[in-house]
Protein backbone atom coordinates (compact mmCIF):
# COMPACT_ATOMS: atom_id res chain seq x y z
CA UNK A 1 0.00 0.00 0.00
CA UNK A 2 1.31 3.45 -0.18
CA UNK A 3 3.45 4.60 1.85
CA UNK A 4 1.34 7.21 3.95
CA UNK A 5 4.19 8.90 6.24
CA UNK A 6 5.76 9.53 3.01
CA UNK A 7 2.85 11.06 1.68
CA UNK A 8 2.86 13.72 4.72
CA UNK A 9 6.12 14.15 4.67
CA UNK A 10 5.40 15.35 0.85
CA UNK A 11 2.28 17.53 2.30
CA UNK A 12 3.94 19.59 4.89
CA UNK A 13 7.33 19.51 3.25
CA UNK A 14 5.44 21.70 0.75
CA UNK A 15 2.85 23.31 2.37
CA UNK A 16 6.02 24.51 4.37
CA UNK A 17 8.13 25.58 1.69
CA UNK A 18 5.01 27.33 -0.25
CA UNK A 19 3.93 29.28 2.77
CA UNK A 20 7.08 30.60 4.01
CA UNK A 21 7.62 31.70 0.31
CA UNK A 22 4.48 33.30 -0.26
CA UNK A 23 4.15 35.09 3.77
CA UNK A 24 8.03 36.33 3.02
CA UNK A 25 7.19 38.10 0.14
CA UNK A 26 3.94 38.76 0.73
CA UNK A 27 5.32 40.49 4.07
CA UNK A 28 7.83 42.27 1.44
CA UNK A 29 5.02 43.53 -1.00
CA UNK A 30 3.11 45.28 2.42
CA UNK A 31 6.40 46.47 3.55
CA UNK A 32 7.04 48.42 0.76
CA UNK A 33 4.33 49.46 0.49
CA UNK A 34 4.31 50.76 4.33
CA UNK A 35 7.44 52.58 3.13
CA UNK A 36 6.07 54.37 0.44
CA UNK A 37 7.31 52.78 -2.89
CA UNK A 38 4.53 50.88 -3.89
CA UNK A 39 5.17 48.66 -6.85
CA UNK A 40 3.41 49.45 -9.86
CA UNK A 41 4.71 46.69 -12.29
CA UNK A 42 2.61 46.59 -15.80
CA UNK A 43 1.91 43.56 -17.74
CA UNK A 44 4.87 43.12 -20.01
CA UNK A 45 2.81 42.19 -22.86
CA UNK A 46 -0.97 42.68 -23.26
CA UNK A 47 -1.95 39.01 -24.92
CA UNK A 48 -5.79 38.73 -25.18
CA UNK A 49 -6.40 37.88 -22.05
CA UNK A 50 -5.19 40.60 -20.37
CA UNK A 51 -7.24 43.61 -19.86
CA UNK A 52 -5.24 46.86 -21.37
CA UNK A 53 -3.67 49.08 -19.18
CA UNK A 54 -3.63 52.83 -20.99
CA UNK A 55 -0.08 54.65 -19.88
CA UNK A 56 -2.49 57.12 -18.82
CA UNK A 57 -4.13 54.83 -16.37
CA UNK A 58 -0.71 53.78 -15.20
CA UNK A 59 0.48 57.45 -14.47
CA UNK A 60 -2.71 57.81 -12.67
CA UNK A 61 -1.81 54.82 -10.64
CA UNK A 62 1.55 56.25 -10.22
CA UNK A 63 0.03 59.29 -9.07
CA UNK A 64 -2.36 57.69 -6.73
CA UNK A 65 0.58 55.89 -5.25
CA UNK A 66 2.60 58.76 -4.82
CA UNK A 67 -0.26 60.54 -3.00
CA UNK A 68 -0.66 57.29 -0.72
CA UNK A 69 2.92 58.05 0.27
CA UNK A 70 2.72 61.54 0.97
CA UNK A 71 0.50 61.07 3.60
CA UNK A 72 1.37 58.32 5.32
CA UNK A 73 1.79 58.88 8.69
CA UNK A 74 5.08 57.18 9.76
CA UNK A 75 8.09 59.13 10.33
CA UNK A 76 10.97 58.75 7.55
CA UNK A 77 12.60 56.71 9.91
CA UNK A 78 10.14 54.25 10.26
CA UNK A 79 9.87 54.40 6.69
CA UNK A 80 13.63 53.63 5.73
CA UNK A 81 12.87 50.81 8.13
CA UNK A 82 9.66 49.61 6.54
CA UNK A 83 12.19 49.71 2.91
CA UNK A 84 14.95 47.65 4.54
CA UNK A 85 12.29 45.10 6.09
CA UNK A 86 10.68 44.89 2.90
CA UNK A 87 13.90 43.82 1.35
CA UNK A 88 15.06 41.64 4.21
CA UNK A 89 11.71 39.86 3.55
CA UNK A 90 12.36 39.53 -0.26
CA UNK A 91 15.88 38.04 0.76
CA UNK A 92 14.29 35.45 2.94
CA UNK A 93 11.85 34.63 0.17
CA UNK A 94 14.58 33.79 -2.20
CA UNK A 95 16.73 32.10 0.37
CA UNK A 96 13.84 29.51 0.80
CA UNK A 97 13.67 29.07 -2.90
CA UNK A 98 17.37 28.74 -3.13
CA UNK A 99 17.61 26.27 -0.39
CA UNK A 100 14.40 24.04 -2.05
CA UNK A 101 16.07 23.64 -4.72
CA UNK A 102 19.61 22.96 -3.33
CA UNK A 103 18.06 20.43 -1.30
CA UNK A 104 16.56 19.14 -4.01
CA UNK A 105 19.30 19.06 -6.43
CA UNK A 106 22.28 19.55 -4.07
CA UNK A 107 23.65 15.97 -3.86
CA UNK A 108 23.38 15.17 -7.55
CA UNK A 109 25.42 18.36 -8.60
CA UNK A 110 27.75 17.57 -6.70
CA UNK A 111 27.69 13.81 -7.91
CA UNK A 112 27.98 15.63 -11.50
CA UNK A 113 31.21 17.99 -10.78
CA UNK A 114 32.94 15.75 -8.01
CA UNK B 1 20.47 -7.84 -35.88
CA UNK B 2 16.34 -7.59 -35.25
CA UNK B 3 17.35 -6.89 -31.44
CA UNK B 4 19.29 -3.66 -32.04
CA UNK B 5 16.35 -2.72 -34.69
CA UNK B 6 14.21 -2.69 -32.18
CA UNK B 7 15.90 -1.23 -29.24
CA UNK B 8 16.82 2.00 -31.90
CA UNK B 9 13.37 2.05 -33.02
CA UNK B 10 12.18 2.19 -29.00
CA UNK B 11 14.36 4.75 -28.03
CA UNK B 12 13.18 7.12 -31.05
CA UNK B 13 9.68 6.58 -29.85
CA UNK B 14 10.84 7.31 -26.24
CA UNK B 15 12.65 10.72 -27.37
CA UNK B 16 9.19 11.59 -29.52
CA UNK B 17 7.28 10.66 -26.37
CA UNK B 18 9.57 12.83 -24.40
CA UNK B 19 8.65 15.85 -27.01
CA UNK B 20 4.91 15.19 -26.99
CA UNK B 21 5.80 15.70 -23.23
CA UNK B 22 7.15 18.83 -22.89
CA UNK B 23 5.00 20.48 -25.83
CA UNK B 24 1.82 19.49 -24.06
CA UNK B 25 3.33 20.66 -20.81
CA UNK B 26 4.67 23.92 -21.05
CA UNK B 27 1.40 25.42 -20.34
CA UNK B 28 1.82 23.76 -16.78
CA UNK B 29 4.69 26.39 -15.90
CA UNK B 30 3.74 29.20 -18.09
CA UNK B 31 -0.11 29.72 -18.46
CA UNK B 32 -0.28 31.93 -15.49
CA UNK B 33 2.74 34.23 -15.99
CA UNK B 34 1.66 35.35 -19.27
CA UNK B 35 -2.10 35.49 -18.36
CA UNK B 36 -1.04 38.15 -15.66
CA UNK B 37 1.70 39.95 -18.32
CA UNK B 38 4.31 38.90 -15.57
CA UNK B 39 6.22 37.20 -18.69
CA UNK B 40 6.25 38.15 -22.57
CA UNK B 41 4.98 35.00 -24.02
CA UNK B 42 8.49 34.59 -26.05
CA UNK B 43 10.15 34.95 -22.95
CA UNK B 44 8.49 32.57 -20.95
CA UNK B 45 8.43 29.62 -23.36
CA UNK B 46 12.32 30.00 -24.19
CA UNK B 47 12.69 30.07 -20.58
CA UNK B 48 10.61 26.75 -19.70
CA UNK B 49 12.78 25.02 -22.22
CA UNK B 50 15.96 25.87 -20.92
CA UNK B 51 14.98 25.66 -17.52
CA UNK B 52 13.34 22.04 -18.67
CA UNK B 53 16.69 21.76 -19.79
CA UNK B 54 18.27 21.91 -16.88
CA UNK B 55 16.12 20.51 -14.34
CA UNK B 56 16.02 17.17 -16.54
CA UNK B 57 20.35 16.60 -15.57
CA UNK B 58 19.33 17.77 -11.48
CA UNK B 59 17.86 14.09 -10.33
CA UNK B 60 17.28 10.84 -11.55
CA UNK B 61 14.70 9.64 -8.45
CA UNK B 62 11.80 9.40 -11.06
CA UNK B 63 13.95 7.28 -13.69
CA UNK B 64 14.58 4.53 -10.77
CA UNK B 65 10.97 4.59 -10.15
CA UNK B 66 9.53 3.61 -13.15
CA UNK B 67 12.62 1.31 -14.39
CA UNK B 68 11.22 -1.00 -11.37
CA UNK B 69 8.08 -1.70 -9.58
CA UNK B 70 4.85 -1.94 -11.51
CA UNK B 71 5.82 -4.07 -14.25
CA UNK B 72 6.97 -7.79 -12.41
CA UNK B 73 10.81 -8.65 -14.02
CA UNK B 74 13.52 -10.90 -12.94
CA UNK B 75 13.50 -13.91 -12.28
CA UNK B 76 10.41 -14.52 -10.51
CA UNK B 77 8.69 -12.38 -13.45
CA UNK B 78 8.30 -11.57 -16.70
CA UNK B 79 10.83 -10.19 -18.69
CA UNK B 80 9.46 -7.70 -20.66
CA UNK B 81 10.83 -7.14 -23.98
CA UNK B 82 11.46 -4.33 -26.05
CA UNK B 83 8.44 -5.02 -28.41
CA UNK B 84 6.08 -4.28 -25.71
CA UNK B 85 7.32 -1.17 -24.42
CA UNK B 86 7.41 -0.21 -28.23
CA UNK B 87 3.89 -0.92 -28.15
CA UNK B 88 3.23 0.62 -25.20
CA UNK B 89 4.78 3.96 -26.02
CA UNK B 90 2.62 4.39 -29.28
CA UNK B 91 -0.31 4.24 -27.14
CA UNK B 92 1.19 7.01 -25.00
CA UNK B 93 1.80 9.18 -27.63
CA UNK B 94 -1.24 8.35 -29.64
CA UNK B 95 -3.19 9.21 -26.39
CA UNK B 96 -1.01 12.46 -26.03
CA UNK B 97 -1.84 13.67 -29.26
CA UNK B 98 -5.75 13.15 -29.12
CA UNK B 99 -6.04 15.01 -25.88
CA UNK B 100 -3.74 17.57 -26.95
CA UNK B 101 -5.94 17.83 -30.50
CA UNK B 102 -9.05 17.85 -28.33
CA UNK B 103 -8.06 19.84 -25.81
CA UNK B 104 -8.86 17.54 -23.28
CA UNK B 105 -6.89 17.08 -19.79
CA UNK B 106 -4.70 14.10 -19.65
CA UNK B 107 -1.67 13.46 -17.50
CA UNK B 108 1.69 12.56 -19.69
CA UNK B 109 2.92 10.57 -17.35
CA UNK B 110 -0.36 8.45 -16.84
CA UNK B 111 -0.87 8.06 -20.49
CA UNK B 112 2.86 6.69 -20.20
CA UNK B 113 2.14 4.35 -17.31
CA UNK B 114 -1.27 3.40 -19.38
CA UNK B 115 0.41 2.57 -22.64
CA UNK B 116 3.18 0.56 -20.69
CA UNK B 117 0.37 -1.50 -18.08
CA UNK B 118 -1.91 -2.61 -21.43
CA UNK B 119 1.00 -3.97 -23.72
CA UNK B 120 2.20 -5.95 -20.43
CA UNK B 121 -1.59 -6.99 -19.65
CA UNK B 122 -1.76 -8.19 -23.41
CA UNK B 123 2.12 -9.60 -23.46
CA UNK B 124 1.93 -11.66 -20.40
CA UNK B 125 -1.27 -11.62 -18.82
CA UNK B 126 -2.77 -9.97 -15.39
CA UNK B 127 0.49 -12.03 -13.77
CA UNK B 128 2.48 -9.34 -15.43
CA UNK B 129 1.36 -6.22 -13.21
CA UNK B 130 2.03 -5.76 -9.62
CA UNK B 131 -1.22 -3.66 -8.91
CA UNK B 132 -0.20 -3.18 -5.78
CA UNK B 133 2.64 -0.51 -6.96
CA UNK B 134 -0.24 0.63 -9.91
CA UNK B 135 -2.21 1.72 -6.73
CA UNK B 136 0.52 3.08 -4.61
CA UNK B 137 2.94 4.55 -7.07
CA UNK B 138 0.11 5.84 -9.72
CA UNK B 139 -3.51 5.74 -8.59
CA UNK B 140 -3.46 6.90 -5.39
CA UNK B 141 -0.92 10.00 -6.10
CA UNK B 142 -3.13 10.43 -8.87
CA UNK B 143 -5.89 11.29 -6.29
CA UNK B 144 -3.63 12.91 -3.78
CA UNK B 145 -1.60 15.35 -6.07
CA UNK B 146 -3.78 17.96 -7.26
CA UNK B 147 -5.84 17.57 -3.79
CA UNK B 148 -2.45 18.63 -2.02
CA UNK B 149 -1.55 20.69 -4.70
CA UNK B 150 -5.12 22.20 -4.11
CA UNK B 151 -4.92 22.80 -0.49
CA UNK B 152 -1.49 24.46 -0.49
CA UNK B 153 -2.99 26.71 -3.17
CA UNK B 154 -5.40 27.33 -1.55
CA UNK B 155 -3.68 28.41 1.88
CA UNK B 156 -0.74 30.32 -0.01
CA UNK B 157 -3.64 32.32 -1.54
CA UNK B 158 -5.46 33.31 1.56
CA UNK B 159 -2.51 34.43 2.89
CA UNK B 160 -0.52 36.62 0.28
CA UNK B 161 -4.01 38.19 0.01
CA UNK B 162 -4.79 39.05 3.80
CA UNK B 163 -0.97 39.63 4.00
CA UNK B 164 -1.24 42.60 1.41
CA UNK B 165 -4.80 43.89 1.72
CA UNK B 166 -5.67 47.37 2.56
CA UNK B 167 -8.70 48.27 4.34
CA UNK B 168 -8.35 52.28 4.02
CA UNK B 169 -8.08 51.74 -0.10
CA UNK B 170 -5.04 52.63 -0.64
CA UNK B 171 -3.00 51.28 -3.29
CA UNK B 172 -1.93 47.86 -2.19
CA UNK B 173 0.92 47.25 -4.41
CA UNK B 174 0.07 43.85 -5.48
CA UNK B 175 1.45 44.89 -9.07
CA UNK B 176 4.60 43.59 -7.33
CA UNK B 177 3.77 40.13 -7.24
CA UNK B 178 4.69 39.92 -11.13
CA UNK B 179 8.38 40.10 -10.61
CA UNK B 180 8.14 37.46 -8.16
CA UNK B 181 6.14 35.26 -10.86
CA UNK B 182 9.00 35.10 -12.70
CA UNK B 183 10.88 33.60 -10.55
CA UNK B 184 8.10 31.47 -9.20
CA UNK B 185 6.71 29.93 -12.67
CA UNK B 186 10.34 29.73 -13.64
CA UNK B 187 10.86 27.20 -10.61
CA UNK B 188 7.87 25.16 -11.56
CA UNK B 189 9.37 24.44 -15.10
CA UNK B 190 12.91 23.74 -13.40
CA UNK B 191 10.65 20.71 -11.44
CA UNK B 192 8.86 20.01 -14.42
CA UNK B 193 12.24 19.42 -15.97
CA UNK B 194 13.60 17.32 -12.64
CA UNK B 195 10.28 15.27 -12.90
CA UNK B 196 8.92 14.73 -16.44
CA UNK B 197 12.36 14.14 -18.71
CA UNK B 198 13.19 11.45 -15.72
CA UNK B 199 9.94 9.26 -17.12
CA UNK B 200 11.69 8.77 -20.68
CA UNK B 201 14.76 8.17 -18.99
CA UNK B 202 13.21 5.00 -16.91
CA UNK B 203 11.49 3.40 -20.03
CA UNK B 204 14.72 4.00 -21.99
CA UNK B 205 16.70 2.06 -19.20
CA UNK B 206 13.62 -0.31 -19.30
CA UNK B 207 14.71 -0.74 -22.92
CA UNK B 208 18.01 -1.16 -22.61
CA UNK B 209 17.87 -3.64 -19.23
CA UNK B 210 15.39 -5.45 -21.59
CA UNK B 211 17.29 -6.12 -24.25
CA UNK B 212 19.97 -6.92 -21.89
CA UNK B 213 22.69 -4.22 -23.00
CA UNK B 214 22.56 -2.95 -19.09
CA UNK B 215 22.01 -4.55 -15.92
CA UNK B 216 18.86 -3.64 -14.29
CA UNK B 217 20.53 -2.27 -10.99
CA UNK B 218 22.75 0.53 -13.11
CA UNK B 219 22.30 4.10 -13.24
CA UNK B 220 20.66 6.25 -15.64
CA UNK B 221 23.68 6.21 -18.48
CA UNK B 222 24.88 9.51 -19.47
CA UNK B 223 23.78 9.55 -23.14
CA UNK B 224 20.04 8.79 -22.27
CA UNK B 225 19.96 11.82 -19.79
CA UNK B 226 21.45 14.07 -22.50
CA UNK B 227 18.97 12.88 -25.03
CA UNK B 228 15.76 12.70 -22.86
CA UNK B 229 16.80 16.52 -21.80
CA UNK B 230 17.22 17.96 -25.36
CA UNK B 231 14.15 16.37 -26.33
CA UNK B 232 11.70 17.64 -23.72
CA UNK B 233 13.46 21.10 -24.05
CA UNK B 234 12.72 21.22 -27.87
CA UNK B 235 8.75 20.05 -27.24
CA UNK B 236 8.71 22.92 -24.82
CA UNK B 237 9.79 25.41 -27.03
CA UNK B 238 7.71 23.99 -29.97
CA UNK B 239 5.24 23.25 -28.09
CA UNK B 240 4.82 27.14 -26.49
CA UNK B 241 4.18 28.88 -29.81
CA UNK B 242 0.90 27.04 -30.44
CA UNK B 243 -0.41 28.06 -26.92
CA UNK B 244 0.92 31.63 -27.03
CA UNK B 245 -0.79 32.21 -30.33
CA UNK B 246 -4.13 31.53 -28.90
CA UNK B 247 -3.51 31.90 -25.05
CA UNK B 248 -6.70 35.19 -24.52
CA UNK B 249 -9.30 32.44 -25.99
CA UNK B 250 -8.73 30.20 -23.28
CA UNK B 251 -7.20 31.91 -19.87
CA UNK B 252 -9.37 33.38 -17.12
CA UNK B 253 -8.69 36.22 -15.26
CA UNK B 254 -5.67 35.57 -13.02
CA UNK B 255 -4.02 38.17 -10.67
CA UNK B 256 -0.61 38.36 -10.42
CA UNK B 257 -0.98 37.48 -6.40
CA UNK B 258 -3.02 34.76 -7.16
CA UNK B 259 -0.64 33.47 -10.47
CA UNK B 260 2.33 33.69 -7.49
CA UNK B 261 0.59 31.20 -4.78
CA UNK B 262 -0.46 28.89 -7.20
CA UNK B 263 3.09 28.82 -9.58
CA UNK B 264 4.82 28.56 -5.82
CA UNK B 265 2.45 25.51 -4.37
CA UNK B 266 2.72 24.23 -8.14
CA UNK B 267 6.89 23.69 -7.59
CA UNK B 268 7.21 23.03 -3.76
CA UNK B 269 4.67 19.88 -4.29
CA UNK B 270 6.72 18.77 -7.27
CA UNK B 271 10.29 19.12 -5.80
CA UNK B 272 8.93 17.71 -2.41
CA UNK B 273 7.78 14.48 -4.18
CA UNK B 274 10.18 14.13 -6.76
CA UNK B 275 13.22 14.04 -4.03
CA UNK B 276 10.78 11.46 -2.25
CA UNK B 277 10.70 9.65 -5.82
CA UNK B 278 6.81 9.58 -6.38
CA UNK B 279 6.00 10.04 -9.60
CA UNK B 280 3.11 13.08 -9.78
CA UNK B 281 1.34 13.97 -12.88
CA UNK B 282 2.72 17.47 -13.16
CA UNK B 283 -0.79 18.55 -15.09
CA UNK B 284 -2.48 17.02 -12.41
CA UNK B 285 -0.67 19.00 -9.51
CA UNK B 286 -0.57 22.04 -12.12
CA UNK B 287 -4.26 21.98 -12.39
CA UNK B 288 -4.83 21.40 -8.49
CA UNK B 289 -2.83 24.76 -7.63
CA UNK B 290 -4.89 26.64 -10.41
CA UNK B 291 -8.19 25.25 -8.64
CA UNK B 292 -7.14 25.70 -5.45
CA UNK B 293 -5.80 29.82 -5.61
CA UNK B 294 -8.97 30.55 -7.22
CA UNK B 295 -10.34 29.30 -4.63
CA UNK B 296 -8.68 31.49 -2.00
CA UNK B 297 -10.03 34.48 -3.97
CA UNK B 298 -12.88 36.14 -2.20
CA UNK B 299 -16.22 35.96 -4.27
CA UNK B 300 -15.16 32.56 -5.82
CA UNK B 301 -17.45 29.85 -7.06
CA UNK B 302 -16.00 26.49 -8.40
CA UNK B 303 -17.56 25.99 -12.00
CA UNK B 304 -18.13 21.82 -11.31
CA UNK B 305 -18.73 21.15 -15.33
CA UNK B 306 -15.33 22.44 -16.03
CA UNK B 307 -13.77 20.65 -12.89
CA UNK B 308 -16.03 17.33 -14.08
CA UNK B 309 -14.41 17.45 -17.68
CA UNK B 310 -11.18 17.57 -16.31
CA UNK B 311 -11.74 14.47 -13.63
CA UNK B 312 -13.13 12.60 -16.14
CA UNK B 313 -10.31 13.50 -18.61
CA UNK B 314 -7.61 11.83 -15.67
CA UNK B 315 -10.12 9.17 -15.30
CA UNK B 316 -9.97 7.96 -18.99
CA UNK B 317 -6.18 8.38 -19.87
CA UNK B 318 -5.09 5.33 -17.79
CA UNK B 319 -7.40 3.17 -19.23
CA UNK B 320 -7.13 4.31 -22.49
CA UNK B 321 -3.70 4.63 -23.29
CA UNK B 322 -3.73 1.41 -22.21
CA UNK B 323 -5.82 0.63 -24.57
CA UNK B 324 -4.28 1.58 -27.61
CA UNK B 325 -0.98 0.24 -26.22
CA UNK B 326 -2.76 -3.19 -25.74
CA UNK B 327 -3.89 -2.92 -29.20
CA UNK B 328 -0.48 -2.32 -30.24
CA UNK B 329 1.26 -4.95 -28.51
CA UNK B 330 -1.07 -7.46 -30.11
CA UNK B 331 -0.12 -6.33 -33.31
CA UNK B 332 3.65 -6.51 -32.48
CA UNK B 333 3.47 -10.38 -31.50
CA UNK B 334 3.51 -11.30 -34.78
CA UNK B 335 7.03 -10.67 -34.73
CA UNK B 336 9.24 -7.75 -36.87
CA UNK B 337 6.40 -7.45 -39.25
CA UNK B 338 3.86 -6.26 -36.63
CA UNK B 339 6.09 -3.79 -35.33
CA UNK B 340 6.37 -2.44 -38.76
CA UNK B 341 3.05 -2.28 -38.84
CA UNK B 342 2.77 -0.43 -35.70
CA UNK B 343 5.42 2.05 -36.19
CA UNK B 344 3.73 2.46 -40.04
CA UNK B 345 0.06 2.76 -37.74
CA UNK B 346 1.12 5.13 -35.35
CA UNK B 347 2.79 7.34 -37.69
CA UNK B 348 -0.43 7.67 -39.47
CA UNK B 349 -1.90 9.07 -36.64
CA UNK B 350 0.37 11.48 -35.21
CA UNK B 351 0.67 12.31 -38.65
CA UNK B 352 -3.20 12.73 -39.36
CA UNK B 353 -3.30 14.31 -35.96
CA UNK B 354 -0.82 17.08 -36.75
CA UNK B 355 -2.45 17.77 -39.82
CA UNK B 356 -5.96 18.12 -38.54
CA UNK B 357 -4.69 20.26 -36.03
CA UNK B 358 -3.27 22.42 -38.47
CA UNK B 359 -6.80 22.58 -40.47
CA UNK B 360 -8.87 24.29 -37.46
CA UNK B 361 -5.50 26.15 -35.90
CA UNK B 362 -7.75 29.01 -34.65
CA UNK B 363 -10.81 27.27 -32.54
CA UNK B 364 -10.23 27.41 -29.34
CA UNK B 365 -11.47 23.94 -28.54
CA UNK B 366 -7.76 22.48 -29.26
CA UNK B 367 -5.48 24.57 -27.76
CA UNK B 368 -6.69 25.55 -24.95
CA UNK B 369 -3.71 24.49 -22.07
CA UNK B 370 -5.27 22.54 -19.70
CA UNK B 371 -3.93 24.54 -17.05
CA UNK B 372 -5.75 27.18 -18.23
CA UNK B 373 -8.89 24.99 -18.34
CA UNK B 374 -9.02 24.35 -14.55
CA UNK B 375 -8.65 28.18 -14.44
CA UNK B 376 -11.63 28.25 -15.74
CA UNK B 377 -13.39 25.78 -12.71
CA UNK B 378 -13.71 28.62 -10.60
CA UNK B 379 -15.82 31.30 -11.17
CA UNK B 380 -14.70 35.01 -9.20
CA UNK B 381 -17.62 37.09 -8.38
CA UNK B 382 -17.12 40.83 -8.58
CA UNK B 383 -15.37 41.70 -5.30
CA UNK B 384 -17.32 43.85 -2.63
CA UNK B 385 -14.90 46.23 -1.24
CA UNK B 386 -12.95 44.45 1.81
CA UNK B 387 -14.18 45.37 5.31
CA UNK B 388 -12.79 45.06 8.55
CA UNK B 389 -14.26 42.50 10.91
CA UNK B 390 -15.50 44.55 13.74
CA UNK B 391 -14.79 43.41 17.33
CA UNK B 392 -18.00 42.95 19.60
Amino acid sequence: MIDWFAFLVVLVSALVGATVVVIAYSLGIRLLTLSGRTPIVTPAEFTDAITVVTPAEIRQAEKRAAKAAKKSPLTEGQKRAAFVGAWACFTISAIAIILGVYLIVGEHVFELFG
Amino acid sequence: MDLTLIVVLVIALALFFDFTNGFHDTANAMATPIATGALRPKVAVGLAAILNLVGAFLSTEVAKTISGGIIREGDDGVFITPELIFAGLIGAIVWNMVTWLLGLPSSSSHALFGGLIGAALVGFGVQAIDFGVVMSKVILPAVLAPLTAGLIAYTATKLAYAITRRYDGKPDGRDGFRHAQIFSSSLVALAHGTNDAQKTMGVITLTLVAAGMQSSGDEVQGWVIVTCAVAIALGTYMGGWRIIRTLGTGLTDVKPAQGFAAETSTAATILASTHLGFALSTTQVASGSVIGSGLGRRGSKVRWRTAGRIGIGWLMTLPAAGAVGGLAALVAQLGIAGVIIDAIAGAVVIAGIFLWSRRNEVSHHNVVSEVADSGRAVKIKRNPKPKRKVAP
